[in-house]
């Protein structure tokens, strides 16, 4: 069935979206049956060709329009521009960053599970497009039978000489490298992934430098998602263009969108970017367990501003559609909340995660987390005060922008946002006050 | 010249420095933590933000955009930075604490983060008075803290080595140890453990902080999580006076400060100077100040019965006057200043003796090339440079075989412990010693005793290895009243108040000795000659007339961080 195209002439119709990284194909994963079914064409594509010089690879990513898939979005083509010229003297890196440990999201593991061979293909096509020898695929080391799955797989890959020494009989040669991470959240913030992948102390590194000037030992280095990686070989095969036709203008192609919490049904969903929030909720995930109401969504990742439910009318998974509604794209894992959750409940919960992961290494941090999540546990028991509230919103903005990394602004977001959208469900858990109403003090 | 203005004021710069050392360098006071100038700058203390700008340009043109005024318009950063990794530019407009609510809102917010956690035990901590993180909170931090939950437990009492404890909870993760560890000493002992707010340095599993330099973290732990096992709870800052000086456990010559309470050096610790020690100290320079304060001897002595002073003059110069300059052998030391092993020269060659030797005190093997050097004394190029040979034992117990020797003239060294001699070998001879410590053993068989003042009491110059000269300022006092001495106790120390009533003036600790040149200028007197010089600071200036080896010398030249000898007399 051919995919409907909207009037202007983009993909945007998710019922008769046909899907390209996670095809219902039996056992995708295995190396045979990914070749059956147009693998590694894409990469036999770029080395036989004498066009498909590095430059066209990363032009024809530029010109998808694809956008980073980890969470902050920045454009990928452009990322890979940043990138110094090519210097034999210097080995050049990609970091794959598998680290997907954000709550709420479980995309990239779908991927390493189902199709992990667009995902090598992807790599070994990034590494062409930079000129980068080696690819470090950092997969969070909780994916203990994927890693092993992969390495499997990976395995098969040299075998056959797609990896390796001059693959597929070109000058082109790449060694992957599967680095397991040790569970910490904070290594898949990219500087950080780059100290742990050192043996390193995983603290963020100060930037500037980035890590295309200064990567992994000093090196040139780009660092991309499992997914947006898993993007490229659909790019090159189906075309830049086909790609920046796909779902939301701005914020183009194909993309996971992980939706768990009360609803029917929980699960990582492909489709176009820029689909309605309720068509998500209600008509892919199956509407809201138990014929419940819908409370609240926190559309990207738990660090992405939490939504009430009503405010998602019309607004859309992509960057622009809902930063308009006060939130982010993040992830596209969505956690969906019924009405009879307790939202300062979940609060707690998300402030715990953060106390938790902070590495420590910046005071506003390594401090704030843990006052948070004291505060907001006070709150949950109903021991907390009004003036708590208050006090929530000024640690929040005592974290913002003031730390190495982002995991402060991620811990302070959703406390901003929350006790912003659901104030009164906080004052109504905080103590009463021992001024009656009425009287001025 | 590239341009920066910093609070309204525009300074000069060349380069691209980093904007808080650059403050610090122009006596802007920024406040920080984490940040040490010898060491990468991590930024992760947050304290030391700025508000940065830039002159906003037009993008087709390249020109600065210009206000009504004809100013250029200052774009500023969105965020605010930490200047300990923020490069100075040219046209870059700066605001710090000084006009800034911003940063000084922001700065004030990070402290109240830094002591939600801390143990505010200031009374039993021994940073109290000298912290870092204190002397901040009262300067830039909130007036009370909004923090009413159970402030994060960790280890406390932890012996990392045989020198340093540490206090987990006290620590603020500046990571200024370990990156000691990492970047300066290069022993890789310490590292960060934990995570979050649970953070605290510690050693690797079976390793002992046990480095030769372990004390240094002490100094840059902007806190009192890692203190001294040896000085912990024994003073008070406030309750100690601090000398600079120079260290004599090795030919290095580092800086130091002499730490005083009661008369009596308490603790020694490093004293910035770029051309020797840097920052740093050893263990080894930090821990041998005891000798300072024990065993001193408790006046002159003839036979071993004390006696006055005028008494010890009059026998000692009896025992030189009876012998031929010929039987005297005069043995100077490389552990005592310059001044007085000029002076003893002088006195030998009034009596006609040869130049005095000295005894050699190296350690094979124990220098680092860093702050230890094999030799264990301070002043061995000094002595060189007075034309003083090195005594070997040999030498020394043929000479007192044949019976050549009369009289031995020694300044300060303990010649039966350093193995040149045996006390049977000194049986026929009369030892006159200037003795800095009665478990010398020559004390114990010498004709006279004239005790003689050490680095801590006295004035004097000292020649390092290298030939770099630096001189000496007295810590402490000494029982007999020296106006030279006086004057420069008043004028060595921080507090500027060197009076008798003074806190470090202890009458039960006053040691009853004498710097060499008063003691040495007095039994040459007796003999005499004269010797005398109006003060240490006329011996140099005679030296420098007398010596090319130290042409140009003088104490002006030397001041606190010492000189050259090269140097001033190429330019002499």
């Amino acid at each position: 069935m051919e995919a409907k195209k909207d009037n202007s002439g983009r993909i945007t119709d998710w019922r008769s979206y046909e899907r390209v990284l996670l095809p219902s194909i039996k056992d995708l994963h295995r190396l045979d049956v990914y070749e059956e079914n147009g693998g590694y064409q894409a990469l036999r594509k770029v080395l036989v060709s004498d066009d498909w010089t590095p430059a066209k690879v990363t032009d024809e990513v530029k010109a998808s329009g694809l956008r980073g898939r980890g969470g902050a979005g920045f454009p990928t083509g452009l990322k890979w521009s940043f990138m110094p010229p090519v210097d034999p003297e210097v080995p050049r890196f990609i970091c794959c960053n598998g680290d997907e440990s954000e709550p709420g999201t479980f995309k990239d593991r779908q991927l390493l599970e189902y199709n992990p061979h667009s995902l090598l293909e992807g790599i070994l096509l990034a590494c062409y497009a930079i000129s980068a020898g080696t690819a470090f695929l950092y997969i969070r080391g909780e994916f203990a039978d994927w890693i092993t799955h992969i390495e499997v797989e990976l395995a098969k890959l040299y075998e056959k000489g797609y990896a390796g020494k001059n693959i597929m009989g070109s000058d082109f040669s790449v060694e992957i490298v599967i680095h397991k991470g040790a569970g910490a959240y904070i290594c898949g913030e990219e500087s950080s992934l780059m100290n742990s992948l050192e043996g390193e102390r995983a603290y963020p590194r100060v930037k500037p430098p980035f890590p295309a000037q200064k990567g992994v030992w000093g090196y040139p280095t780009t660092i991309n998602n499992v997914e947006t990686l898993a993007a490229i070989p659909t790019i090159l095969n189906k075309g830049g263009d086909w790609f920046a036709s796909v779902g939301a203008e701005r914020h183009p192609g194909p993309v996971l969108y992980g939706v768990s919490g009360h609803v029917n049904r929980p699960g990582v969903y492909e489709y176009p970017t820029g689909i309605l929030i309720t068509d998500l909720i209600y008509k892919v995930a199956g509407g809201i367990r138990n014929g419940k109401k819908l409370k609240a969504i926190v559309p990207g990742g738990s660090s992405t501003p939490i939504l009430r439910a009503d405010m998602i009318e019309g607004v859309r998974m992509d960057a622009e559609s809902l930063k308009e509604a006060g939130s982010m794209m993040g992830t596209a894992g969505m956690l969906v909340m019924d009405e009879d959750t307790d939202i300062v409940g979940f609060l707690r919960r998300i402030t715990h995660f953060y106390h938790h992961e902070s590495c420590g290494q910046c005071t506003p941090c390594r401090e704030g987390t843990g006052w948070l999540e004291d505060i907001v546990s006070r709150l949950e028991r109903g021991e907390g005060h009004y003036r708590d509230l208050d006090l929530l919103t000024d640690l929040c903005t005592q974290m913002e922008g003031r730390t190495v990394c982002a995991l402060a602004d991620a811990a302070a977001w959703p406390v901003r946002y929350t006790v912003e959208r659901f104030r009164d469900e906080f004052e109504a858990r905080c103590r009463p006050s021992l001024v009656p109403a009425g009287i001025s003090i | 010249m590239a341009k920066v203005t910093i609070d309204h004021q525009t300074f000069e710069f060349e380069g691209s420095p980093m904007v808080l050392q650059f403050c610090l360098d122009n006596e802007v006071d920024v406040p920080h933590f984490c940040y040490h100038p010898a060491m990468s700058a991590p930024a992760n203390c947050r304290q030391c933000l700025i508000e940065v700008g830039m002159p906003d340009r037009d993008r087709a043109t390249g020109h600065a955009i210009l206000d009504e005024d004809g100013n250029p318009v200052i774009q500023f950063m969105p965020k605010l930075m930490t200047s300990c990794t923020q490069p100075a530019a040219d046209g870059m407009v700066i605001r710090t604490h000084r006009s800034s609510d911003i940063i000084r809102r922001a700065q004030k917010d990070n402290l109240e983060f830094l002591l939600i956690n801390h143990p505010l035990d200031c009374p039993i901590c021994d940073q109290a008075g000298n912290c870092p993180l204190q002397i901040q909170a009262y300067k830039f931090g909130p007036e009370s803290s909004r923090f009413e939950f159970e402030k994060s437990h960790k280890p406390k009492q932890i012996e990392l080595g045989p020198n340093v404890m540490l206090d987990g909870e006290r620590c603020i993760n500046c990571t200024r140890c370990t990156r000691f560890t990492d970047e300066i000493s290069e022993s890789h002992q310490l590292t960060i453990i934990e995570r979050g707010v649970d953070n605290y340095p510690m050693t690797p599993p079976g390793v002992v902080f046990d480095e030769p330099y372990s004390m240094n973290v002490i100094d840059i732990c902007p806190v009192g999580a890692l203190t001294s096992r040896d000085f912990r709870f024994k003073a008070r800052v406030w309750e100690m006076s601090s000398t600079p000086s120079i260290t004599t456990t090795n030919a290095k010559g580092s800086n130091c400060h002499y730490w005083v309470q009661d008369n009596l050096i308490m603790k020694v610790t490093p004293r910035t100077n770029m051309f020797v020690n840097e920052y740093w100290l050893a263990d080894e320079d930090r821990l041998d100040y005891r000798r300072f304060n024990d065993n001193r001897p408790s006046g002159p002595t003839v036979d071993g019965d004390p006696v006055t002073w005028d008494l010890a003059y009059e026998h000692a110069r009896g025992l030189l006057a009876k012998c031929e300059g010929a039987e005297i052998l005069f043995v100077g030391s490389s552990s005592a200043c310059v001044e007085d092993n000029f002076l003893l020269g002088r006195m030998a060659a009034s009596l006609g003796a040869d130049t005095p030797v000295f005894v050699e005190h190296a350690v094979e093997g124990a220098g680092d090339n860093w702050l230890v050097t094999d030799d264990k004394t301070p002043n061995r190029e000094g002595c060189l440079r007075l034309d003083m040979h090195p005594l070997t034992g040999e030498s020394l117990r043929s000479r007192l075989s044949s019976g050549e020797i009369k009289v031995l003239y020694v300044l300060e060294e303990d010649l039966i412990t350093s193995g040149l001699c045996s006390a049977e070998d000194l049986s026929g001879v009369q030892v006159i010693v200037h003795d800095n410590s009665i478990s010398n053993q020559l004390v114990d068989l010498a004709a006279v005793t004239l005790p003689a003042a050490m680095i801590v009491e006295t004035v004097g110059t000292y020649v390092s290895e290298n030939g770099y000269a630096q001189k000496s300022v007295p810590a402490k006092a000494i029982r007999a009243v020296n106006r030279t001495l006086m004057m420069s106790i008043g004028k060595s120390r921080a507090d500027m108040h060197g009076t008798p009533f003074d806190k470090w003036h202890h009458e039960e600790n006053l040691v009853n000795c004498l710097p060499g040149w008063v003691s040495i200028p007095e039994i040459a007197r007796a003999l005499g000659q004269d010797l005398s010089f109006k003060g240490p600071r006329q011996i140099i200036e005679a030296l420098a007339d007398s010596n090319e080896a130290f042409a140009g010398l003088s104490y002006e030249g030397m001041g606190e961080i010492g000189i050259q000898l090269e140097e001033v007399a190429a330019t002499a």
